[in-house]
């Protein structure tokens, strides 16, 4: 692995709320291509680090690099906080909760980050938004408010938001949680596409079926530590702690 | 009866049209007052700042414990005597100037609608969905941005049916600039009663106008309601 292969690499990540502390220094490495799952049981902390690489939840310490641009924070606070609107412009994120703009139509959602935060035309806007709903298999609903549309589908708008900002790496929070259980696949299908093009994602889920077959890592946090973190095929195999032999056995 | 309410110099009907043309404008000026102060109100008791915080809601807390009368009174003569002094200092030769009865109305109901507007609004920006918030974050807007895109359209569907309660009461409420002698369809309808001796006909057309005001307001705010909820699912 060469230095540049890194996209995205997050040193040391702490974070505390009040008196305890939720993540106690998690570093982790994403090259070109990866998709790197991110498992542990409910309180591990596992999506509070996933908030923290875009800074939705800020880190008490720790350093978020992407391409080469540090974000170092230090007692709470970024060293330059006008960094983060320019990473967060290269970071997708996919909500567990959808998080459409319900004032907007599907295509209005997909087409708001380049055209507010890009600056691009909303011709060009709407031709790549217009082509990303083809992909996520809504063009027919282009129109509908996000009321109108069931959870699988307007997950499939969020990953074509997310998808519409061109971004290094796509980051998805338990996107499918959320879902009646009909509605699942759908959403994964998408996902697994995804991967399939090469696209750099991280995840934290509780699909093992998805983290088994479809990642190139996985990474087990507890407890605010990461306990086990390898290729999935070999983790699930050969568990090497106990917690994620308990952890696996459970989800089972 | 009706030569009454003729117009021209037989009748009161221009002078009651004057009267509402008064009251109509007086309202629509306030409103624009009333909603910035309102935003500021909102703005200040939202803020992660404690100082800030405290002049929001002591605004708000002040406004809204005084009786509307008062206010006006306060605005109006504080606000007049406040201009003379300090025309005076300014200028030791000039003399007094009258402070308009107008601006005294329109400084005194803006305030009170913007003291009553801002809780409305607080309510209703804390009523936006926080993930939404969170999506446009992640996407890299800042905050004018998201204050702009998302919270500010959203807004309106939380806040317009309190607003709209606000400016129905503000029609009303310009009846009180009739007591600084400023010629609203208030006062015009007491001159036209001290003169004809006849209260019911004069004060029931007063009514009449009031009433009529405030339906064509429910009408336009329904429709405005209807758009700002667009897109939004009713509850069955």
């Amino acid at each position: 692995m060469t230095q540049s292969d890194i996209v995205l690499k997050a040193d040391k990540i702490h974070k505390t709320f009040g008196q305890v502390e939720v993540l106690k220094g998690i570093s982790l490495q994403a090259r070109n291509h990866d998709v790197i799952s991110i498992l542990g049981s409910s309180g591990s902390g596992k999506s509070t680090f996933l908030r923290c690489l875009n800074f939705l939840e800020t880190p008490t310490s720790g350093t978020v690099t992407l391409h080469g641009e540090e974000v170092v924070v230090r007692n709470g606070k970024p060293a330059n906080p006008r960094q983060i609107e320019q990473l967060r412009k290269r970071l997708g994120m996919v909500f567990q909760q959808f998080n459409l703009w319900s004032h907007r139509t599907v295509i209005e959602n997909v087409m708001e980050g380049p055209v507010i935060v890009k600056r691009e035309t909303k011709a060009d806007a709407r031709d790549k938004a217009e082509a990303l709903l083809q992909r996520v298999g809504l063009t027919e609903r282009m129109n509908a408010y996000p009321s109108q549309l069931s959870g699988g589908q307007q997950q499939r708008v969020a990953i074509a938001r997310a998808l519409a900002m061109e971004p290094d790496v796509i980051l998805f929070d338990e996107p499918t949680s959320a879902l009646d259980p009909e509605l699942v696949d759908e959403v994964l299908k998408v996902m697994q596409s995804l991967a399939g093009e090469g696209r750099t994602m991280i995840l934290v889920t509780h699909e093992m079926g998805f983290a088994r077959e479809v990642s190139s890592e996985v990474v087990f946090l507890h407890e605010g530590r990461v306990a086990e973190q390898g290729p999935p095929q070999e983790m699930f195999a050969h568990p090497k702690t106990e917690v994620f032999e308990r952890f696996i056995a459970k989800v089972k | 009866m009706l030569e009454l309410f003729a117009l021209g110099d037989t009748g009161w009907g221009d002078e009651i049209l004057r009267g509402l043309l008064v009251t109509a404008e007086l309202a629509v000026a306030t409103l624009p007052v009333g909603i910035l102060l309102g935003f500021l109100a909102a703005y200040f008791s939202l803020s992660r700042v404690a100082p800030l915080r405290a002049l929001g809601f002591g605004y708000t807390t002040i406004m809204r414990g005084m009786p509307e009368i008062l206010t006006l009174f306060v605005v109006y003569n504080g606000v007049g005597m406040l201009l003379n002094a300090l025309i005076q200092w300014w200028n030791p030769e000039a003399g007094a100037v009258d402070f308009s009865p107008f601006a005294a109305g329109v400084i005194a109901l803006g305030m009170v609608f913007g003291a009553f507007a801002g809780e409305v609004l607080r309510g209703a920006f804390n009523a936006i969905d926080p993930g939404q918030i969170e999506a446009g974050r992640a996407i890299g807007m800042s905050n004018s941005q998201v204050f702009w895109r998302i919270s500010l359209p959203q807004v309106w569907r939380f806040a317009l049916p309190g607003l709209g309660n606000l400016w129905i009461n503000l029609l009303k409420d310009t009846a009180l600039v009739s007591v600084i002698a400023l010629d609203d369809l208030m006062r015009m309808t007491k001159v036209a009663v001290g003169v004809t001796k006849q209260p019911f006909t004069f004060y029931l057309l007063a009514c009449l106008i009031y009433w009529a005001l405030s339906v064509l307001s429910e009408l336009v705010l329904a429709a405005m309601e209807r758009r700002a909820n667009r897109g939004v699912r009713r509850a069955a």
